[in-house]
């Protein structure tokens, strides 16, 4: 993957809530094409780097570029328009739209025919490998895996360069887990897409990324491939009484 | 867009209300009640756009109806413009007033309880400032008559007229609902920050739902003031924008023929117990509806629309 | 009209503005405290004060009792009125949608006004002799002897209900859930007792609301609307978790309202409302907001 070029740069950005601070300057790059993952305790900041580069939060210090271009502080949508997507760590985003609607809302943002929309919905739907009858179900009507491959079919409908997933696996139980990461791994291979998974479930991670984040209080305490980061005494530290699995 | 389940649907209800329409032409007061069932019918479709695609309960609805209202009155009786063009005008200043109170309202993020409260007190508002420059008198419309005037010689004929917009509003409803502006909506609705994250323009989203919504209400108030023949400061009702948003709820958020049922049945309900027992329980109408509210609410939040979806599928079995 | 009688007259609604001030400082405080604890949107909360007021004043009527009095005979009723609300109607919505709480509240708020309506009438009921309804002066200005009195039980209460919150278990509990939940709940707080009865606690504050009232004024079907809005209007401007931020908004809206009636008296509500909508989009969240 060397030499593939640089799509998302997050430089020096810090942000604290009033006097906590959830992120001290942090520095951070992913190529065009890779697939990483973001891990840390509870509380650590990966959600607020997330909302920081989608535009949720603006940061206090530090700048945003993707593909070259500073998008610091622009509006989610504005972001999510260049080419970002994300997933929530929410349990459930939409409660009263069927599940192919709230995929076609997805698919809208790269045309306007509600035609085009619905067969990029049932292409994404494929993929993600959500079953048919389930299309047709209101989002209160489908389970917690369903609803998070819904909500990744959702992201992925709007042809992003860069998908964010945000502990998408939480709540999950360790087979749908292993599903879930088989999954992930399938759009990455078939859409070329990059993709950051924030977690803190390890095993979750360390089995799909190729290259590993740690923040630890705000901090970026380590990067490196899953071997490097495993052995890697601060994060040890840092995650004392988490075993890495 | 308009598929055949769709248009089916609305020739049957046309062929009820028109049926009606005649079975009743002949008992003007019944004829007028009907004009006036059909036009709250109109307001809660209307409300369906903001209230129940976008999810932001708008409680300003009879802001904008008398606001409208009065203008296109105005315009008539101050400079001669004839009601059928005048109503255009009135729709475009409630609009007007809707989309300034909007674009900050908005931009600050002011949701949920607060919108309502806003929208609620923008009643009051304009309430206390109508009747500081209008007083506490009643204003009659001329006395003309004829289509130009959208005021027409029989109660039948302004029941037409009414069934014509209800029509109208109900194929902007289907229109919406089914282009990419009724999905971006309804996923407003359900996540607002889900919804930037798929690169939705909330705010501007929001703002065209409340400007469409404040432009219809504001055109038809007029058709009010017809039924009413007169107008004043008390056109600007903090229960009726509630009564409308009720009806909305009651009848499933964001399901066009659920809003239009409540509205149908509620207010003939309501104007039936309002005559017979008027006289004995004022506001016993209103009670019911409050009843009907609290109903749904606690046992059945998908309103009327899930009823009918229930007895769908039951049906389908 | 010199510059001094204005200033007089200005004076005169300073002073009415502040007592109104403190008495909106009790009618918002029940509102505020649900709200704050139990994270419930009230829009029925006007119409309870309104049909706490219908209370009392029969109370007063049928006992021959003044208001103030027959107010005390009220608190204990509807402490237990609150207990069945909180039951029937506030546990099966808690935690809902805020579109569903709002629904069923504004339903239960449209049920009390027709009831209201229905079995008294649109007229305003008043009690005709008020203990309190003389008034004296002080320089310039008239004191109205009901509006001091009502302001002085308001602060009173409203100083009772802060030692209440800041030393009894269950204030501190309640406290607690306000400012946050998940750790209260961790903290071994029984939060459904807490919630149920702070609805209750909440009651009786609307109930000292609605005495006071009708000490100074009479009742209408419609007198709840403006109650609400008032009370949303002072939650919004004080933010949540502390009782005197309440009562300085509350003054602000007293004063606000009070020399909106020097331009007319028919608009001054509007001028409430209107610094409501700069608070919305400016302040949101309260100028002495804790949390």
């Amino acid at each position: 993957m060397s030499g593939a070029r640089v799509i998302l740069r997050v430089d020096g950005v810090s942000k604290r809530f009033g006097g906590v601070v959830a992120l001290d300057n942090v520095s951070l790059e992913a190529e065009e094409g890779g697939i990483y993952g973001l891990i840390g305790p509870n509380g650590s900041g990966k959600t607020t780097l997330f909302n920081c580069i989608t535009g949720v939060y603006k940061p206090d210090k530090g700048r945003v570029f993707f593909d070259g271009r500073d998008i610091t502080g622009l509006q989610p949508h504005v972001i999510a328009r260049l080419g970002v997507a994300r997933t929530w760590q929410k349990v459930r985003p939409f409660r009263n739209i069927k599940v192919i609607d709230a995929v076609i809302a997805g698919g809208l943002l790269k045309t306007s025919s509600i035609s085009e929309a619905r067969k990029i919905a049932e292409e994404t739907l494929e993929l993600v490998g959500v079953a048919r009858e389930e299309w047709g179900k209101l989002g209160s009507e489908i389970s917690l895996m369903e609803h998070k491959l819904v909500d990744l079919a959702r992201a992925i409908a709007t042809k992003p360069r860069l998908l964010l997933l945000d502990e998408i696996a939480a709540g999950l139980r360790p087979h749908e887990q292993e599903k879930l990461a088989e999954v992930i791994r399938r759009v990455w291979r078939e859409r070329g897409l990059t993709i950051i998974v924030v977690e803190h479930v390890m095993k979750f991670v360390m089995s799909l990324s190729r290259k590993i984040f740690v923040l630890h209080e705000g901090r970026l305490i380590a990067e490196g491939t899953p071997e490097e980061i495993a052995s890697n005494p601060k994060v040890i530290e840092a995650y004392l009484g988490i075993k890495p699995a | 867009m308009f598929n055949r389940e769709i248009l089916i649907a609305l020739a049957i209800f046309e062929a009820l209300v028109l049926g009606l329409g005649f079975a009743l032409s002949g008992n003007n007061y019944l004829m007028l009640l009907a004009a006036q069932v059909l036009l709250f019918a109109v307001f809660v479709a209307a409300w369906n756009i903001i209230g129940g695609l976008t999810g932001q309960l708008d409680l300003a609805s009879s802001a904008y109806m008398a606001l409208g209202g009065i203008t296109t009155s105005l315009l008539w009786m101050k400079l001669n413009v004839p009601p059928l063009l005048g109503v255009f005008a009135g729709g475009a200043v409630a609009m007007g007033l809707a989309v300034l109170i909007g674009l900050p309202t908005f931009r600050f993020g002011v949701k949920e309880v607060w919108y309502a409260l806003m929208t609620a007190s923008l009643v009051v508002i304009l309430n206390n400032l109508f009747r500081y420059t209008m007083g506490p008198w009643d204003f009659y419309l001329p006395s003309k008559w004829g289509l130009i005037y959208l005021r027409p010689r029989t109660y039948f004929e302004l029941f037409l007229i009414i069934d014509v917009v209800l029509v109208i509003v109900i194929l902007v409803n289907v229109y919406i609902s089914n282009s990419k502006i009724g999905y971006y909506l309804r996923s407003i609705r359900e996540d607002e920050l889900a919804s930037e994250s798929i690169g939705i323009d909330t705010r501007s989203y929001k703002l065209r739902a409340l400007a469409i919504y404040s432009f219809i209400t504001g055109a038809a108030g007029f058709l009010q003031i017809v039924i009413y023949s007169s107008f004043s400061y008390r056109l600007f009702d903090t229960s009726q924008a509630i009564s409308i948003a009720i009806m909305g709820i009651i009848g499933g958020l964001g399901s066009i023929s659920g809003s239009i049922a409540s509205a149908v049945i509620f207010r003939t309900l309501g104007e039936y117990l309002r005559s017979s027992l008027g006289g004995v329980f004022p506001g016993l109408d209103l009670l019911l509806y409050g009843i009907m509210l609290i109903i749904v609410g606690v046992l059945k939040p998908e309103g009327l629309a899930g009823l009918f979806n229930q007895i769908r599928r039951w049906l389908g079995k | 009209m010199t510059p001094l009688d204005l200033l007089v007259a200005a004076g005169q609604q300073v002073i009415d503005g502040v007592f109104l001030g403190l008495f909106y400082a009790i009618v918002a405080s029940g509102l505020a405290l649900i709200f704050g604890v139990m994270d419930i949107i009230n829009f029925a909360h006007g119409d309870l004060i309104m049909i706490s007021a219908y209370f009392t004043w029969l109370l007063s009527m049928t006992l021959n009792l003044d208001p103030l009095f027959s107010m005390l005979l009220t608190l204990p009723i509807l402490f237990l009125i609150g207990l069945g609300i909180q039951k029937g109607l506030i546990n099966p919505v808690l935690g809902k949608e805020p579109l569903i709480q709002i629904a069923v509240t504004v339903g239960l708020g449209f049920v009390l006004q027709n009831i209201a309506l229905g079995y008294f009438k649109a007229e305003p009921k008043g009690y005709p002799a008020p203990l309190f309804s003389g008034g004296f002066s002080l320089g310039p200005f008239v004191i109205y002897e009901s509006k001091l009195v009502s302001a002085v039980v308001s602060l009173v209460v409203l100083i009772l209900l802060s030692r209440f919150l800041a030393k009894t278990k269950l204030g501190l509990a309640m406290r607690a859930v306000t400012d946050d939940r998940a750790s209260a709940m961790l903290m071994g707080i029984n939060v459904g007792r807490v919630y149920l009865l702070t609805f209750a606690i909440g009651m009786v504050l609307i109930g000292v609301a609605a005495g006071l009232w009708m000490e100074m004024g009479q009742v209408t079907p419609y007198l709840g609307t403006s109650f609400s809005l008032v009370s949303w209007v002072a939650v919004a401007l004080a933010g949540l978790g502390s009782i005197q931020g309440l009562i300085i908004s509350a003054i602000i809206i007293g004063v606000a309202q009070s020399l909106g009636s020097l331009i007319s008296p028919s608009i001054q509500m509007a001028v409430v409302y209107l610094i409501f909508f700069f608070i919305l989009w400016f302040k949101p969240r309260g100028l002495f907001a804790r949390r």
